[in-house]
């Protein structure tokens, strides 16, 4: 592939700056609110993670834990899901985004206060939620569990959180808009939109009939593709070139790409609703909007293979980048089997069955949370100040992850094909297809104990660091800039 | 590359562009979907919810079932949902109306166990009906009625009482290691009683008008001539 080192400099996410203290200015800025957000993230990646394991052992061992109602599986799965999603997802989400906009603009955090603020309400918000689905309170609305109690409080933390990207945003030196900012926007833009439309139009006042199930699917796809896939992809577009020293190639067709999931693949959801007693066109539509997903597929692919070809032995050297390319090649086949998804024979094979699961753990867990990772282990060292205290727990986290995520997604995909075939041909007794996909479930199991590996490694590598960081010397922006002591990076 | 306020203008038409074809186009094409009068029965299908089969759904709902039973019949050519070759699990295709009177609408997304739309209009594996007294054994502990069930026990929706006179008539009969101590039974709660009804409720068997003649491809005949290509 042809150099792209011709390409002028301000493909790069940041140029070098007149000022050189401005990055470890702008990191000790978000020192507190990161801190708080991460912590807070990892605590409910790890919740979520002793939720799932026990919701995943009741599928194989359904005696396991049921005397109790609350910890009957139709409450564990959701409340699983809904601390996986709002409190890992959002709050690492918000983390890394503020974070990389604060960068990509050149801008400082004004102050935290609010932002602290609004935390703490989300997290208030988020343990209400999943409180209240284990306590019976759940919509049953997947995705949405969350009692309608909590969610006026998470639109109104996800405000006071939200709007500083926009501060930072305004407060920076920076007025180009790299490919990064593009996603983050509409990342920022699009989460408030659908969340409120969905609550008001399926718990407050609900539509009648199947509509529900269009706006529900209009809500979950786009939750997603426009929120999690969104900031995954900012930081893809920004630690990949800043990582291998070069410009992302073919950059130009970057914009194609953004748009085309901006405008198509907020459709594309609908394909889940195949067959289902919805109006035909809606159906066909969704599989068209999926099926066209194939552009981006073809870009975002050209973008980052395209970056990597040549470099591939950088990923020894960097851990950052070892999960963001892991993140990335899930997306590709998160977006395949979405194609795929749109035809009616495979739609009928894997409709209700584990393989959607399969789906959803390779776009949160391998492509999302991947990539908040590796940009993590970029992240907390420039924000502390302070060198992760441990690289073998690094190791095991990238280690365990990989293989956690191959193991969970591959089980449960080949055990949902399974179920598929089997579902499809009415010889096979229901409780014959039960006692087939045991040993699927019970590998897929094995891949969620292996996470937890990884994840405990992490959060002891977090805090571990975090109590060494600070130790010795608190920094704050005035004593940076007061005095200018060396910078790290 | 782009100035800010065409980017959020960028994203703000995208956006009202997927909101207004998909969520408001539907709520206005359908949304205000009525029910279908039969003048000769004199009734507006689909029914409501009898009292408290209504609350049996909040039950339904509290208990999170719609993780692993979905509800909705597919048409045919999806899966085996129904037809000739299929599971039986409703006489037609779940269509739109059908749904108009659930204030929350539980499609589902997994099968982990069988579709419940029709669940009071089909039969057990043995042939029987599905009844309460069923039902109730069923709940209490799957494995005693069906034996390879992964469903797990509701024994919480059910309460061990001593017996007082003739006892309860709902009372379940039990035998082996599950029945209670002597002098006690295990009656169902009121909320066990609710969700009961409210999955005998589950049925789907009115043909509406756009639920007759919907075409079906005619099974290949081998040899058979094609029409229209004299």
């Amino acid at each position: 592939m042809a150099t792209d080192s011709s390409l002028p400099s301000d493909l790069t996410p940041e140029r070098p700056s007149s000022q050189p203290h401005e990055a470890s200015v702008i990191d000790a800025s978000l020192r507190t609110p990161l801190t708080v957000l991460i912590s807070s993230a990892l605590i409910w990646l790890l919740a979520a993670s002793v939720l799932g394991i026990i919701a995943a052992w009741k599928l194989h061992t359904p005696g396991f834990l049921d005397t109790c109602e609350f910890m009957t599986y139709g409450r564990i799965q959701p409340a699983q899901s809904n601390a996986f999603i709002y409190g890992w997802g959002f709050n690492a989400a918000f983390a890394v985004s503020l974070w990389l906009m604060a960068r990509l603009s050149r801008g400082m955090l004004p102050g935290s206060g609010v932002l602290l603020l609004g935390a703490a309400f989300w997290n208030v918000g988020v343990t209400l939620g999943v409180g209240g689905i284990i306590l019976g309170f759940s919509t049953s609305i997947e995705w949405l569990e969350m009692p309608g109690f909590a969610a006026p409080l998470l639109l109104v933390a996800y405000a006071l959180i939200g709007a500083w990207s926009l501060v930072v945003y305004r407060s920076g030196r920076s007025s180009e808009i790299y490919a990064s900012q593009w996603y983050l926007f509409a990342a920022l833009f699009a989460f408030p939109w659908i969340y409120s439309v969905a609550q008001v139009l399926l718990v407050f006042a609900p539509v009648r009939g199947t509509v529900q199930s269009i706006v529900h699917v209009w809500f979950t796809s786009n939750l997603f593709l426009l929120w999690f896939a969104s900031v995954a992809l900012a930081a893809v577009y920004y630690f990949l070139p800043k990582l291998l020293l070069k410009p992302v190639s073919n950059y130009y067709l970057a914009s194609l790409a953004f748009w085309w999931l901006v405008v198509f693949g907020s459709w594309a959801g609908l394909s889940r609703l195949l067959g289902g007693p919805v109006p035909a066109w809606v159906q066909t539509v969704g599989a068209a909007a999926s099926f066209m997903m194939i552009v981006p597929l073809v870009v975002i692919g050209m973008n980052v293979f395209g970056t990597l070809s040549g470099h591939w032995s950088a990923l020894k050297g960097s851990l950052t980048l070892r999960f963001i390319v892991f993140g990335a090649v899930a997306f590709a086949l998160w977006l395949l089997a979405l194609i795929a998804g749109a035809t009616q024979g495979f739609a009928s094979l894997t409709q209700f069955t584990y393989f959607t699961a399969a789906e959803g753990q390779l776009g949160l867990y391998g492509f999302f949370s991947m990539v908040v990772f590796g940009a993590l282990y970029y992240i907390v060292p420039r924000v502390l100040n302070s060198d992760w205290a441990s690289v073998p727990l690094a190791g095991v986290h990238f280690v365990a992850s990989a293989l956690g995520v191959i193991l969970l997604v591959g089980s449960l995909a080949l055990g949902g094909l399974t179920q598929g075939a089997l579902l499809a041909d009415a010889k096979v007794p229901f409780a014959g297809i039960t006692q087939a996909s045991l040993p699927y479930l019970f590998s897929a199991n094995v891949g969620l104990l292996v996470l937890a590996i990884g994840q405990i490694a992490f959060a002891l590598n977090f805090f571990w660091t975090l109590a060494r960081a600070s130790a010795p010397s608190v920094r704050s922006v005035k004593v940076l800039l007061a005095a200018q002591p060396e910078v790290s990076r | 590359m782009k100035p800010a306020p065409f980017l959020f203008l960028g994203i703000f038409c995208a956006l009202s562009f997927s909101f207004v074809g998909l969520v408001l186009t539907n709520q206005l094409t359908y949304g205000a979907f009525t029910t279908h009068v039969d003048e000769d029965e004199g009734k507006a299908f689909p029914q409501p919810l009898p009292g408290l089969a209504a609350q049996g759904k909040l039950v339904y709902q509290d208990l999170g079932c719609v993780a692993c039973h979905t509800q909705q019949v597919r048409r045919e050519g999806f899966g085996a949902d129904f037809g000739e070759r299929g599971r039986g699990w409703g006489e037609r295709q779940s269509v739109a109306r059908d749904y108009l009177r659930d204030e929350r609408v539980l499609l589902g997304s997994q099968r982990v166990g069988p579709d419940l739309r029709n669940f009071a209009a089909r039969k057990n594996a043995d042939g029987t009906e599905h009844n309460a007294e069923w039902l109730f054994k069923y709940l209490y502990a799957p494995t005693s009625v069906v034996r390879e069930s992964n469903m797990p026990r509701y024994a919480f929706l059910f309460k061990t009482q001593p017996i007082i006179g003739q006892g309860s008539s709902k009372a379940l009969k039990l035998s082996g290691a599950l029945a209670p101590a002597a002098g006690y039974e295990v009656v169902p709660t009121s909320r066990g009683e609710a969700l009961v009804a409210y999955l005998l409720s589950l049925k789907d068997t009115y043909a509406y008008p756009e639920t007759k003649n919907i075409y079906t491809a005619p099974a290949p005949k081998a040899g058979a001539k094609q029409e229209g290509h004299k």
